[in-house]
């Protein structure tokens, strides 16, 4: 059985419709995204009367004259994983005034995004025969769930063990604290509480099991984050690098030994590592550039997984 | 941007940003400046190679590292470009095999930031010996050991203390090794700063008579030394050097490619950046590498003018001549921080003074490896190379990737102590890295073609130079001076590697990395592992 796995789109539509692709493009049976699928950034477009407008997009300052250029402006937007609105200076300014105008705001086009994403995997996949999951990671609202869970050709992963052939995959999008307090996250003995608990429901022996935990395991080389400075500027320009992964999660890997354990969360962190006999890997994140980077592997009747490749498509 | 609407002004908002993972507020263009001051680092690189100056006579030191320095502006601006399209790609390998194919890009990187980098572990054991072990062991009256560290065995002994100190700082970690560089960083700020105040209030006869007496002292010399030297450099060379201003402009040209082995490096450490989200980022890159290059230009530059005045640029181009050619009176490098520490006349106040300004090297001994263990994960983690030497130890150590650096630069590091025919090849070590820059740049200038959709979707899209790519404009001027280097290291025996052993070298590090590449191809597709999906891109539509 080929799986491909990818992790961490924030939004991206690009790195989206090339995972839905991926499945046709590597022959793989299952597709797996490991959660943060949604943006995080709202990008006003701004009326300046009459069919003129402007907006900031990487701190680059447009202005956009007609329809197609608006248009096409904010198809740029969501390549990179932002949501455009149109808007004028009095609604602007309203909302930057009330926060939970604009939070609202954000989540209706957010939960409408993934509801076209659904809509667009439904299409995409119909007769494919490839099994596609999405896990939600720490960056997802919890609201999401509802929207996958409409979807009738993509499969929701988080808190199920699910058979995939003669394997189980295990999936959850949660993890330990960040500096951000995002949606999925709470302290290590939680967290080890909840994989414990899917744990349990497995039925396969380890080597016939699969872990999709958005979290990588600390101290692996896949959770090597820039550290940050008390005003959370990038300490050494970058260059200071620190784990920041989940205990319970390499306790949970260490403890089952499943043969496979795919992660994402720090984008910087591409690479592999085994724990034991435990291949586990964290295939990175490019999305800003609309690369969907991600891991092809073959899983082969409970054998060691030595088949697999980072691909950055 | 404030602007009028509704019932006052306010700021408008550019974008509305919710609590989600990796965003942060931004990075200091100071960090990424130390680091990139570093790798162009005047007091082991450029004091190193300046003293190679009179190989061309005509040359005219202080123009061409000017000259040089702003050119090399556009090198920070191709790779801060590259660096905003890609900021996690991880460097050249990544950049060549995105753009240019997975067999170039692997040969080209390994090449150029891991097999020539066991070759510069000798190096960098030689300027330790001159500018650091020598002139102390001088200082505390231990002659036979100046000696010593001048020898062969001397040069070994160094290469071996050099891997183990770069192993031993990649072993405790990049965020450790930051701390160490930050402390050598600004150590070594505080020592150049006390030896440009003690050049600047020092007569020039003051510096003879103590130059005369200090030679004495510490390296036995009689009479005046400091006028022998002169001679041994100049007249009984036939070497005349020219003035300290004089500016010639063919001498200018020629001097680049040898300059390139102290300035070709402000893009050293610039491969590893989180989010990069905007113009602005791609401006501090472009203000961190390119400041760096400017900064250690004018300090070079303010030091020539210092070593004019006090210790007199025939003493100093002579003084370099002369230890080349083996006719020097004291016999050792005239290292510049030597020369000032012989100013004072307390042998306690020497050594500081050399210890401080030792801290350039032991700050930058760890980048002979650090990168080097970065391409070979990346070539690991792309299966050319077998998944094993990515592993890392429990405490993070990269011990096979450490090894495959450790290991080969040793057997070379004796090569190039016991043969001076292999040490005569120093400038290979440039010349493999300039050809991997190259092979960057050309994927640079290119990138907006074979990429557009990552092109595009990047914040630098919008710079144009006459309606073609900044990028584009940067790698074309890059690659033009890089070009020139090369064509004279290939053609211009005054470089040392315009020879048929020289070209063996190079020859066989390429010859090796296709060997890799190939054997990885093969082996990996009876495993049933198809390499080409590695850079294989997926449709969008």
């Amino acid at each position: 059985m080929r799986i491909f796995f990818a992790t961490d789109v924030h939004g991206s539509e690009t790195c989206w419709r090339k995972f839905l692709n991926s499945g046709k493009h590597y022959k793989a049976d299952v597709v797996i995204l490991g959660g943060d699928m949604t943006g995080k950034a709202l990008v006003p477009i701004i009326s300046e009367g009459g069919d003129t407008w402007h907006s900031t997009l990487l701190e680059n300052r447009e202005t956009l004259v007609g329809e197609e250029q608006v248009t096409e402006f904010e198809q740029a937007v969501k390549r990179r994983g932002y949501y455009p609105f149109r808007t004028d200076p009095d609604e602007l300014a309203e909302l930057s005034r009330d926060e939970s105008r604009w939070h609202a705001l954000f989540d209706e086009h957010m939960l409408r995004t993934v509801r076209e994403w659904m809509e667009l995997a439904d299409e995409r996949l119909a007769g494919t025969g490839i099994r596609c999951f999405v896990c939600p990671g720490n960056d997802d609202q919890l609201e999401v769930d509802d929207v996958i869970l409409e979807a009738k050709n993509v499969e929701l992963g988080e808190g199920r063990v699910v058979e995939l052939g003669n394997y189980q995959l295990l999936s959850s999008g949660w993890a330990n604290r960040t500096p951000w307090d995002t949606y999925r996250e709470e302290d290590e003995p939680q967290l080890a509480e909840r994989i414990n608990k899917m744990v349990e429901l497995i039925t396969t022996p380890p080597e016939l099991t699969i872990f999709s935990l958005h979290c990588p395991p600390y101290g692996t080389g896949l959770d090597d984050a820039p550290e940050l400075t008390a005003d959370m500027d990038l300490k050494d320009a970058g260059h200071a690098v620190h784990p920041v992964g989940s205990t319970a999660v390499r306790e949970a890997i260490e403890r089952f030994g499943p043969a496979l354990s795919l992660h994402g969360h720090i984008h910087e962190a591409r690479g592999t590592k085994r724990l034991g006999k435990t291949l586990c890997i964290n295939p990175g994140s490019s999305y800003e550039q609309g690369q969907l980077l991600g891991a092809v592997i073959d899983i082969e009747d409970g054998k060691q997984v030595k088949k697999f490749v980072l691909t950055s498509g | 941007m404030t602007v009028t609407a509704g019932s006052g002004a306010f700021q408008e908002r550019d974008v509305f940003v919710r609590k989600a993972t990796g965003l942060v507020r931004g990075w200091s263009v100071r960090d990424a400046f130390v680091y990139a001051t570093f790798a162009i680092n005047l007091v082991t690189l450029g004091w190193f190679i300046f003293a190679s100056a009179p190989f061309i006579p005509n040359g005219g030191l202080l123009w061409a590292v000017v000259v040089s320095g702003a050119f090399l502006i556009f090198q920070a601006i191709v790779y801060a470009s590259l660096i905003s399209v890609m900021p996690r790609a991880g460097g050249d390998y990544v950049w060549m095999s995105r753009v240019l194919g997975g067999g170039i890009g692997f040969v080209l990187a390994v090449a150029g930031w891991w097999f020539i980098l066991w070759y510069w572990v000798p190096i960098y054991a030689n300027i330790l010996n001159i500018e650091v072990l020598g002139p102390l062991s001088a200082i505390v009256g231990w002659h036979s050991g100046v000696t010593f560290w001048a020898g062969n065995a001397g040069i070994f002994v160094a290469s071996v203390i050099t891997a183990v100190l770069a192993s031993l700082f990649i072993a405790l970690g990049i965020r450790t090794y930051g701390k160490i560089q930050k402390f050598c960083f600004y150590g070594g700020l505080f020592g150049l700063a006390v030896m440009a105040i003690i050049l600047l209030v020092t007569s020039h006869t003051g510096f003879i008579n103590d130059f005369n007496s200090q030679a004495h002292k510490l390296y036995g010399t009689t009479g005046n030394a400091y006028g022998a030297t002169v001679k041994a450099g100049t007249a009984k060379a036939g070497y005349v050097p020219t003035s300290v201003g004089h500016f010639n402009f063919s001498g200018v040209l020629l001097l680049i490619p040898m300059l390139m082995f102290f300035n070709l490096w402000s893009n050293w450490g610039a491969t590893l950046y989180g989010e990069v989200r905007g113009a602005s980022d791609f401006r501090k890159n472009i203000y961190a590498m390119g400041g760096a290059l400017i900064a250690t230009t004018i300090v070079a530059g303010i030091f020539f003018l210092l070593f004019a005045k006090t210790f007199g640029w025939n003493f100093y181009m002579g003084g370099n001549n002369a230890f080349y050619l083996g006719t020097g009176p004291t016999g050792v490098f005239p290292y510049p921080a030597t020369l000032a520490a012989m100013i004072f006349g307390s042998p306690v106040l020497q050594f500081i003074l050399i210890t401080v300004m030792s801290l350039w090297f032991f700050g930058w001994v760890g980048s002979v490896f650090l990168s080097s263990t970065r391409v070979v994960f990346a070539a690991s983690f792309d299966r050319i190379l077998p998944e094993r030497v990515a592993s890392v130890s429990k405490s993070g150590v990269p011990y096979w990737a450490l090894a495959l650096m450790l290991l080969p630069s040793i057997p070379l590091a004796a090569l190039y102590a016991w043969s001076h025919s292999f040490r005569s090849y120093t400038l290979d070590a440039t010349l493999v890295i300039a050809i991997t820059f190259l092979g960057t740049t050309v994927a640079a200038a290119i990138l907006p073609w074979r990429k557009p959709e990552i092109y595009n979707a990047s914040p630098i899209a919008k710079y144009k130079i006459l309606g073609i790519p900044l990028i584009t404009a940067a790698a074309l001027m890059f690659a033009t001076i890089l070009i020139w280097a090369l064509i004279k290291w290939f053609s211009d025996g005054a470089y040392g590697v315009n020879n048929t052993d020289s070209f063996y070298l190079m020859g066989g590090m390429y010859v090796l990395a296709i060997g890799i590449y190939v054997i990885s191809q093969i082996v990996r597709k009876r495993q049933g592992i198809d390499l080409k999906m590695v850079y294989g891109e997926i449709p969008a539509e």
